[in-house]
């Protein structure tokens, strides 16, 4: 029953489902920290915007026009963090996990602001993103049924991927990011202010976090539960730092994880014991960093000759 | 500077002496206040609110000269964990309450030690077992609910469902059911207990696949691994008992379209765009139940220092049956469920608990299900 659970299109659509709001948010941190500031904030971006996906959504009446809003709301969220940091010195770490623990609060003030209730927001009419199916490709067999008939913002997690590395490494905005990551007096010896790069990639990086965040509520579900982050946003900068913060590599951690993710949900269906089967995404995250630090030790190792 | 910290002195020492004089206990003529200390917000359609109902039915009832609450509302999430305590030490200092009612395992630490410092202090604990063996309690009342009962009725609903072929959503060639389980603690195991022995009285040899989230308000993970148990587990019916990442379970009904029971609040009515896919849902009365130690209290009654567990017959739980749940159900189910239940109310049926067995007794139960 497992077997056939694995190798069936259902465990690769799980996997993909998985995959996408870590994703978006592991390419939100890859950006953040390019530019030389982790932005551990994603957390709380992706609760706020899973909360005012759905009030966008229900009080457009178009998801689209909701997720564009939502948008707004993660990139302001990100710039709030950007301005903490940048112009009143706060800690990073600090600001970053101000903003999570207000996210915990402030969803459910709002969600009882808004819709007079405090666990789950089905009594906002909400519009999803939908699903769809794939001309051609949905023709193919198995293959068909794995990539065609996803949400939408699954596919454009994947074309972020693209986006984000195209706009790293072609673009002089993306350079002059990389340029403040790597050493910032250096940049700014050529007239780079690293400091508007900054504001620049935080704002940024709320962008992209908040399409995850939507994604929870508008895709994944259909609806806005309390805490529905889950932890998300803390294994986004797991993802991304293991991918070295570049977008491919973010991309191929993240599916590990959504992957990790998906079988744990399978193995539940067997006898195994529950406690370890739930383990396996995180164990897959250390395991994952231990191979990628003791790689980058050898390699170390090699260039210096010891 | 020093008029002024003696005058502060003077002040902290006045209300310590007005803090000394007042001795909790329900006394003639005055008016029985009790605190509500909720580890969660209201709003939750469920549990909390269930309890904060039951007071305010109370309240109205006697009058608020005879009966009068607090509430406070201590939140939920990781960051709120840590004031619980200091929360509860805080209203037992006070000394203005006869009784504070807190609930869930998450309190147990924190009621031991302000039980403790605070031996005048009554307090009633619901929803989980206080363990009374550690010390001298006796100003503790611990209320139980029989989850496994309903849960029997709902694994009776389940295993009858799962064959039945008038219904639209079901596959009668399988005989699964599922359970999705927040974390594994004793009240979810005595909940899935009572879900497997009610499936097996009907159907012996039903098999339920168990999940767990993992925590309690995933709601997305509890979707997926709901969509594993209807996709691939052959599962027709599931029940959650996960909180709000039980709510995951229900849009993965709506997905694999298949039956989902609902939990601790009616969630038929909660969520109507998907009332077509849930049954039912079981219920704790916690109000009932508080209502019901309050006025044992106040005619001196109630029995401090012990715990009581409250089933069908006390109406500390039930099954919503209303007309969502007649149209839903064939009659000759709900008539068998009646059946059930009676027969549970007059001990003709012993429902199994999870509460003090030992893991490998629950796990030797599971399997015998897999």
């Amino acid at each position: 029953m497992i077997l056939d659970a694995i190798f069936s299109p259902e465990f690769l659509n799980n996997t993909l489902r998985a995959t996408t709001p870590i994703l978006f948010a592991a390419l939100a941190s890859a950006i953040a920290s390019k530019s030389g500031v982790i932005n551990m904030a994603l957390e709380g971006i992706m609760l706020f915007t899973a909360l005012f996906g759905v009030i966008f959504s229900a009080a457009f009446q178009s998801p689209w026009l909701g997720l564009l809003a939502t948008m707004a709301v993660g990139g302001f969220i990100g710039f709030l963090l950007a301005f903490f940091v940048l112009r009143l010195k706060t800690d990073e770490i600090l600001a970053a996990i101000a903003i999570n623990l207000i996210a915990n609060g402030a969803t459910i003030l709002i969600l009882l602001f808004v819709s007079g209730d405090r666990g789950i927001s089905s009594s906002i009419q909400s519009i999803i993103i939908p699903r769809i199916t794939l001309p051609i490709i949905k023709d193919i067999p198995f293959l068909g049924e794995v990539l065609s008939n996803q949400n939408v913002l699954t596919y454009i997690s994947l074309i972020m991927v693209a986006v984000v590395h195209i706009f790293l490494y072609k673009t002089p905005l993306g350079l002059q990011i990389r340029a403040v990551g790597e050493n910032k007096d250096a940049a700014e010896s050529v007239g780079i202010s690293s400091k508007k790069i900054r504001y620049i990639s935080l704002t940024l990086s709320g962008v992209i976090a908040s399409l995850g965040g939507f994604f929870l509520s508008g895709g994944y579900m259909t609806k806005f539960t309390i805490g529905m982050s889950a932890g998300r946003g803390f294994i986004a900068l797991a993802a991304s730092a293991m991918g070295g913060n570049t977008p491919i590599g973010s991309f191929l951690v993240s599916l590990l994880f959504g992957a990790a993710q998906a079988l744990s949900n399978i193995l539940q269906l067997g006898a195994w014991p529950h406690e370890l089967v739930q383990m396996l995404p995180y164990a897959t995250t250390l395991i994952g960093l231990g191979v990628y630090s003791y790689s980058r030790m050898k390699k170390r190792q090699r260039l210096t000759g010891r | 500077m020093k008029k002024a910290l003696s005058l502060l002195l003077v002040v902290v020492m006045v209300f310590s002496l007005t803090a000394c004089t007042q001795q909790p206990g329900a006394k003639e003529g005055e008016t029985y206040k009790a605190a509500l200390l909720l580890n969660g917000t209201l709003g939750d359609k469920s549990f909390f609110d269930s309890a904060h109902d039951g007071l305010v039915r109370l309240r109205d009832e006697l009058g608020s000269d005879v009966f009068d609450f607090d509430v406070e509302q201590m939140g939920a999430t990781a960051a709120d964990e840590p004031k619980w305590a200091p929360t509860l030490l805080d209203f037992c200092e006070t000394g203005e309450y006869d009784v504070i009612i807190i609930g869930t395992w998450q309190m147990i630490e924190g009621l031991e030690d302000a039980a403790t410092q605070f031996p005048n202090q009554k307090f009633i604990f619901f929803d989980e077992t206080f363990d009374f063996s550690k010390g001298d309690f006796d100003n503790i009342y611990n209320v139980l609910y029989k989850q496994n009962e309903v849960s029997f009725l709902v694994g009776a609903a389940a295993a009858l469902m799962t064959r039945d072929e008038r219904l639209p959503m079901v596959d009668p060639e399988t005989k699964a059911i599922g359970f999705l389980g927040g974390m594994e603690n004793p009240i979810i195991n005595d909940f899935l207990l009572g879900y497997i022995q009610g499936a097996k009285h009907v159907e012996p040899d039903i098999k339920v696949a168990i999940g767990y989230v993992g925590d309690f308000w995933d709601s997305a993970k509890g979707k997926d691994i709901a969509l594993v148990q209807y996709q691939s587990g052959g599962v027709d019916v599931g029940y959650n008992v996960a909180g709000a990442a039980g709510l995951g379970q229900i849009e993965a009904a709506e997905v694999a379209k298949r039956y989902a029971f609902g939990v601790d609040s009616d969630q038929a009515a909660l969520l109507p765009d998907q009332a077509e896919y849930i049954p039912t849902s079981a219920l704790k009365n916690v109000g009932n139940s508080l209502i019901r130690a309050i006025k044992l209290d106040l005619e001196g009654k109630l029995a401090y220092g012990s715990a009581e567990s409250l089933g069908f017959a006390e109406g500390g739980v039930n099954l919503v049956k209303d007309a969502h749940y007649e149209e839903m159900l064939p009659e000759d189910i709900r008539t068998k469920i009646d059946e059930l239940e009676k027969d549970i109310i007059d001990g003709k049926i012993v429902v199994d608990t999870a509460l003090g067995k030992t893991t490998e007794e629950i796990e030797a139960i599971k399997a015998s299900v897999q």
